[in-house]
C-alpha cells in the first residue's frame, strides 16, 4: 500500500533517487516485478494437497516446515504459460499480510534493482490483469517489467485465499 | 532505591492472583465452628503477602485493603474473637474487591471507589467488634485495641551450659517446648555449636515461672534472664515499616526492606513471606534508636541493644566475654501482639526452622514459562516427530540396503522423539482444580442467594489436562453446576417432603478415560422433568414425538431457546445457556451427555480430548486423498452389501444400520474429489454421531489410527467447510482433517435430507 502511494503519488522528485529490489519472475511471455522484502524464499513444485471448494488456480495446500502454506497457480489464475509442473516449475513463497502463500510461476528471471523514476505509469487497461494491483511499468534491456503489488494481489477477494479479503 | 519495579509486575500479579485463589480456597474450606488455626495463618500468610508485595511494588491501594482485611483476620488467627459467617462474606468480597484492582492495576477497568470503601469500612466494622469485648477485660487500660491482655510478651536471654550447647538436642528441645507455651521468636542466636547468648521472645498466656524451669536446667547458673516486655503497638508500628498504614494495628508493619529488629511479633508466622522474596535483607540484629526511644519511656530503662550487660555472675563471665556484647534488657517489642493459642504455635515454629531449606528448594521445584515458548517447543517436537517419521520411511524404502547401524539408530530416535513428545505435552498439562477451585464460592454463593442448601463434593481435582482446555472448560462447567443448583437440587422444604436431607449435594468429578477426561457434574436434586420437557418442545415448535428415548427428551434441553424454569432468575431460566455450552464443549472436540431419573437427581457428562493440539484420528482414503476423521465422532464401519443403500425420492440416498436409517454422505461428491470409488459395495461406510445426529459417511477404504497434531488451515489460507485443520503425514504430505458436525449439516443443505426415522 506504501509503495502504491509512493508510485502512484505525486512525491515523484525525492524518491526517483530510491532504489528498491524486485524479483523478477515470467509468466508466459510477460514479465512480473515483486518487492523482494515479501518473497520468503523460492523452491520447486511439489505435488499440495487438494482442498475442497477450492478455486482451480488454487493448487491446495503444503507442508512448508510445519506451517501449512495454500499454493496458487498464477498461471492458471492470468490464463498466462503453459501449465504444466516439472522438475523445474518454481514456487515462489511470499510473507505477505503476516500469511505465506506460495506461487507458481514459469520461472523466477532475477533480482533488479529500480527507482521510482524508472517506473511508469501503466496505461489504464489490461487484459488479464486488473490494473488496480499494477505499480507500474519499468523498462530493463528492452524488457517491460509489470510492478506487481503482490500483497494487494494476495489479499484480494479475487484470490479466495482470506475469509474476509478486503473488496480491493 | 534504583531498581526498575516494573519489570517484576507481572510476577507480582500473577503472585498475587495466587495469593488470592489460595486465600478464597482456604476460606470456602474454613470450618465456621472450629476453624484450623493452620488454614487461618495460611490465610493471613496470604494477605500478608499480598500486602507486603503491593506495598513493595508500590500498589498503595492493594496494601490499603488488605491492610484492614489482615486486622480482622490476625484478631481470628489469635483467637481474639470466633470466626463468624458473615466475617467469611467479608473476607470472600474484600478477595474480589482486590481481584477487580489488581485486574484494573493491569488495565482492566477501575474498581468503583464505592466497593472500596463499603468492603473496608465493613471489615473495619468487623475488626472493631471484636476488640470492644477485649478491652472491657483489658488489664491495662492504656493498652492499645491491638492487645490481648491475657498474654504477655517476655524477652528471654540465656547462655547455654557448655554440656547444652555441645548436645545438639538440648536447645531445639527448649526452643520447642517454649513455643507449644505461645508464640516464640528467636531473636538472636550464636552459631550452631557454639557458645554463646541466645535471645529469645515469647508471647504466652502461662506465667513466667513454668518456662523459667527450662532456662535454668539449659543456661548456666543465673546465665538467664527473662524480662517482660512493655507492650506499645502504635509507636513502632509506624517507625518500621515502608508505608505507614491509616491506623496502625499489631503486625502490619513488620515486612519491609528490614526485618525489624524487634522482630515484630507476628515475625514467626512471617518468616515464610519474607521468604517470597520481599525481604531482601536478613532480620539485622540491631534496634533502630527511633523505635526505642518512645518505648524508652514507658520502660523506664535503657534497652539498646548495645548496652552492657550488667556484670554477669562468675560462674559465666568466662562465656559471656567471647560473645558479642550483651543487652542490658532485651529490646523491647513495639507490638506486644498475643500469643495465639498453643495450637498455632507449631505451625509457627517449624516454618523458621525450614526457612533456609524450604526457599532454594522452592526456586528448584517450579519454574515460570510463558505459554508461547511452551507452544514453541511443542510445534518443534512436532516438526521433529514429522521428520523423524520421514527418515524412518526412507530407510524402509531401502528395505535391506540400510546399514544396520542406520536403522538401530533410527529406533533410537523414534523412541527418543515419543519420549520427548510426551515430556513436552506435558507441560502444557495443569490439574483440572485450577478450575475446581472457583466453585466451592459459585456454590456457596448462589445457594443462599437461592435459600437452598447445597454440599459440593469434589472428586479428581489431580486430573490433568491441557492448559488450553483448562482456560475453556471454566465457563461451560460453571454454567452446568449453576443449572445443577437453579433447576436440580430443590429447596429444602421439598427435599424433607420428598424424604431426602435438606441438604443437597452437587458431585464434580474428574477422571481419565482413555484418550479423554470425562468430568461429571451430578446433583441429587429432582431430575429432569419429562413431560415438562416435551410440552414446552412441542411449545417451541421442536419437532418430536411420544417414542422418543429419554436421551433425546433430554438432548432438547441443548436447544437455543429452551429453559423450563417455571421463573427467569438472574440465575438461569432465561434459556441462554445449554445450548452455548454445548458448542463450547464441542468447539474443543469434546462432547456432552445427560442422564436423569426423576426424583433421584442428573449426571451431565462432559468428555474432552486431552489436548486440543493433538487430535486421535482415522484415515481414511478418497481418490488418492487422505482425510483424517476425529476417532471420537466414530461409531463403527460397515462394509455394504448390493443393495443396502436406498434413495428417498431419489436423491437421499439412506442406509439401514442397525434398525436405524442413516442418511449417507458421500465424501468424494461433497469434495468433489476425482477417481473415487462410486460403487458403494467396494468402499467402506463409516458411522458417526454428531451432536447426536448420526449419518454414515462413504469413503473409498480405511487407512489407519494415528495421532495427529492439528495444524491451523485458517492461519495461511481461509476457512473451508467441512474442514476443520490440517495436519502433516508421516510422509511429509498435508491431510484435511474433516469437520463431521459441519459435513452432516452440508450435505443436508445439499440433499434437504430429512431427520433420520428411528425404525
Amino acid at each position: 500500500m506504501e509503495i502504491a502511494k509512493q508510485h502512484n503519488g505525486n512525491g515523484v522528485a525525492e524518491d526517483d533517487q530510491v532504489a528498491s529490489e524486485y524479483l523478477t519472475f515470467r509468466l508466459g511471455e510477460e514479465e512480473y516485478a515483486i518487492d523482494i522484502l515479501k518473497v520468503q524464499e523460492i523452491r520447486g513444485y511439489e505435488p499440495p494437497t487438494a482442498i475442497a471448494y477450492a478455486p482451480p488456480f488454487i493448487k491446495g495446500v503444503i507442508n512448508l516446515r510445519g506451517i501449512i502454506v495454500p499454493i496458487v497457480d498464477l498461471r492458471i489464475k492470468f490464463g498466462l504459460g503453459t501449465v504444466d509442473y516439472t522438475p523445474f516449475t518454481v514456487v515462489i513463497i511470499l510473507n505477505v499480510t503476516q500469511r505465506v502463500i506460495g506461487i507458481v510461476v514459469d520461472s523466477v528471471s532475477d533480482v533488479t534493482s529500480l527507482t521510482a523514476g524508472q517506473i511508469r505509469q501503466a496505461p489504464d487497461f489490461s487484459a488479464s490483469f486488473d490494473t488496480k494491483y499494477i505499480l507500474g511499468l519499468a523498462t530493463i534491456d528492452k524488457r517491460m517489467l509489470i510492478i506487481t503489488d503482490i500483497q494487494r494481489l494476495m489479499s484480494s477477494r479475487d484470490m479466495e485465499l482470506i475469509d474476509d479479503a478486503a473488496e480491493a | 532505591m534504583t531498581i526498575d519495579m516494573s519489570q517484576f509486575y507481572q510476577v507480582f500479579f500473577e503472585e498475587t492472583a495466587e495469593h488470592l485463589t489460595a486465600m478464597e480456597s482456604l476460606l470456602l474450606e474454613l470450618d465456621i465452628a472450629s476453624p484450623d488455626s493452620e488454614a487461618l495463618n495460611a490465610i493471613f500468610r496470604a494477605a500478608h503477602s499480598i500486602k507486603g508485595s503491593s506495598g513493595t511494588f508500590g500498589f498503595t491501594d492493594l496494601a490499603e485493603v488488605t491492610h484492614v482485611l489482615e486486622n480482622l483476620l490476625d484478631r481470628i488467627r489469635k483467637n481474639e474473637l470466633a470466626l463468624r459467617n458473615d466475617m467469611v462474606d467479608a473476607f470472600l468480597d474484600a478477595g474480589d474487591v482486590l481481584k477487580a484492582m489488581l485486574a484494573a492495576h493491569q488495565g482492566g477497568a477501575p474498581v468503583a471507589e464505592g466497593a472500596v470503601a463499603e468492603v473496608c469500612a465493613n471489615l473495619k466494622a468487623l475488626t472493631t467488634d471484636a476488640v470492644a469485648p477485649a478491652l472491657s477485660v483489658a488489664a491495662v487500660p492504656s493498652l492499645p485495641p491491638a492487645v490481648l491482655p491475657t498474654e504477655e510478651g517476655f524477652d528471654i536471654e540465656f547462655l547455654p551450659t557448655v554440656e547444652a550447647t555441645a548436645d545438639h538436642r538440648a536447645l531445639p528441645n527448649l526452643l520447642q517446648a517454649l513455643s507449644s507455651m505461645g508464640r516464640l521468636d528467636v531473636v538472636a542466636q550464636p552459631e550452631a555449636g557454639a557458645p554463646g547468648l541466645w535471645c529469645l521472645r515469647l508471647f504466652t498466656g502461662r506465667p513466667q515461672a513454668e518456662f523459667e524451669d527450662f532456662l535454668a536446667f539449659v543456661s548456666e547458673t543465673d546465665g538467664w534472664r527473662v524480662k517482660r516486655i512493655a507492650t506499645d503497638a502504635t509507636d513502632a508500628g509506624g517507625a518500621y515499616g515502608l508505608f505507614d498504614a491509616p491506623d496502625a494495628a499489631p503486625v502490619e508493619d513488620a515486612y519491609g526492606l528490614f526485618e525489624p529488629v524487634d522482630g515484630a511479633p507476628a515475625a514467626s508466622a512471617f518468616v515464610v513471606d519474607e521468604g517470597d522474596g520481599f525481604g531482601f535483607f536478613e532480620p539485622l540484629p540491631v534496634a533502630p534508636e527511633s523505635a526505642a526511644s518512645p518505648l524508652a519511656e514507658v520502660e523506664g530503662d535503657g534497652f539498646g541493644f548495645f548496652e552492657p550487660m550488667p556484670p554477669p555472675q562468675a560462674s559465666s563471665a568466662s562465656a559471656v566475654a567471647v560473645s558479642p556484647p550483651l543487652p542490658a534488657e532485651l529490646p523491647v517489642v513495639s507490638e506486644a501482639t498475643s500469643a495465639p493459642g498453643a495450637a498455632s504455635v507449631p505451625a509457627a515454629a517449624p516454618e523458621i526452622r525450614a526457612k533456609p531449606a524450604v526457599v532454594p528448594g522452592a526456586e528448584a521445584a517450579s519454574i515460570r514459562v510463558s505459554v508461547e515458548r511452551a507452544d514453541q517447543l511443542i510445534n518443534l517436537v512436532g516438526e521433529l516427530v514429522i521428520t523423524q517419521a520421514m527418515l524412518l520411511q526412507c530407510a524402509a524404502q531401502m528395505h535391506d540396503a540400510a546399514p544396520e547401524a542406520l536403522t538401530n539408530g533410527l529406533a533410537q530416535l523414534e523412541r527418543n522423539t515419543r519420549g520427548l513428545q510426551e515430556a513436552i505435552m506435558s507441560i502444557r498439562m495443569m490439574p483440572i482444580s485450577f478450575v475446581f477451585s472457583r466453585f466451592p464460592r459459585v456454590v456457596r454463593d448462589l445457594s443462599s442467594k437461592l435459600g437452598k442448601q447445597v454440599e459440593l463434593k469434589m472428586n479428581g481435582e489431580t486430573t490433568e489436562l491441557d492448559k488450553g482446555l483448562i482456560e475453556r472448560i471454566a465457563d461451560p462447567l460453571t454454567h452446568l453446576i449453576r443449572n445443577s443448583l437453579d433447576h436440580g437440587v430443590e429447596l429444602p422444604e421439598k427435599r424433607i417432603a420428598a424424604g431426602k436431607s435438606p441438604v443437597g449435594t452437587i458431585t464434580l468429578k474428574a477422571a481419565h478415560q482413555g484418550g479423554n477426561i470425562v468430568i461429571e457434574v451430578g446433583d441429587d436434586g429432582a431430575g429432569l422433568d419429562r413431560q415438562r420437557i416435551m410440552s414446552k418442545a412441542r411449545e417451541r415448535g421442536f419437532q418430536i414425538s411420544d417414542q422418543m428415548s429419554d436421551q433425546d427428551v433430554w438432548a432438547l434441553i441443548f436447544e437455543a431457546g429452551f429453559s423450563t424454569a417455571e421463573v427467569v432468575t438472574d440465575v438461569s431460566g432465561r434459556g441462554v445457556g445449554m445450548d452455548v455450552v454445548r458448542r463450547n464443549i464441542q468447539a474443543m472436540g469434546g462432547r456432552i451427555e445427560i442422564e436423569s431419573m426423576t426424583g433421584v437427581g442428573t449426571r451431565m457428562t462432559v468428555r474432552l480430548p486431552l489436548t486440543l493440539a493433538i487430535l486421535d484420528g482415522m484415515s481414511v482414503a478418497v481418490g488418492g486423498h487422505i482425510y483424517i476423521l476425529p476417532l471420537s465422532y466414530v461409531i463403527e464401519s460397515v462394509q455394504p452389501e448390493r443393495g443396502d443403500v436406498k434413495t428417498l425420492s431419489n436423491q437421499t440416498r439412506v442406509i439401514q444400520v442397525r434398525n436405524e436409517y442413516l442418511p449417507v454422505v458421500t465424501l468424494h461428491d461433497m469434495f468433489r474429489v476425482p477417481g473415487a470409488e462410486t460403487d458403494f459395495t467396494k468402499g467402506i461406510m463409516i458411522v458417526l454421531d454428531a451432536d447426536g445426529t448420526k449419518a454414515a459417511l462413504f469413503v473409498d477404504a480405511l487407512v489407519g489410527q494415528h495421532q495427529v497434531v492439528i495444524k491451523s488451515l485458517e492461519q495461511n489460507y481461509r476457512r473451508v467447510s467441512g474442514i476443520s485443520g490440517a495436519t502433516i503425514m508421516g510422509d511429509g504430505r498435508v491431510a484435511l482433517i474433516l469437520d463431521v458436525s459441519a459435513l452432516i449439516e452440508l450435505s443436508r443443505a445439499a440433499q434437504a435430507v430429512a431427520v433420520p426415522v428411528t425404525a
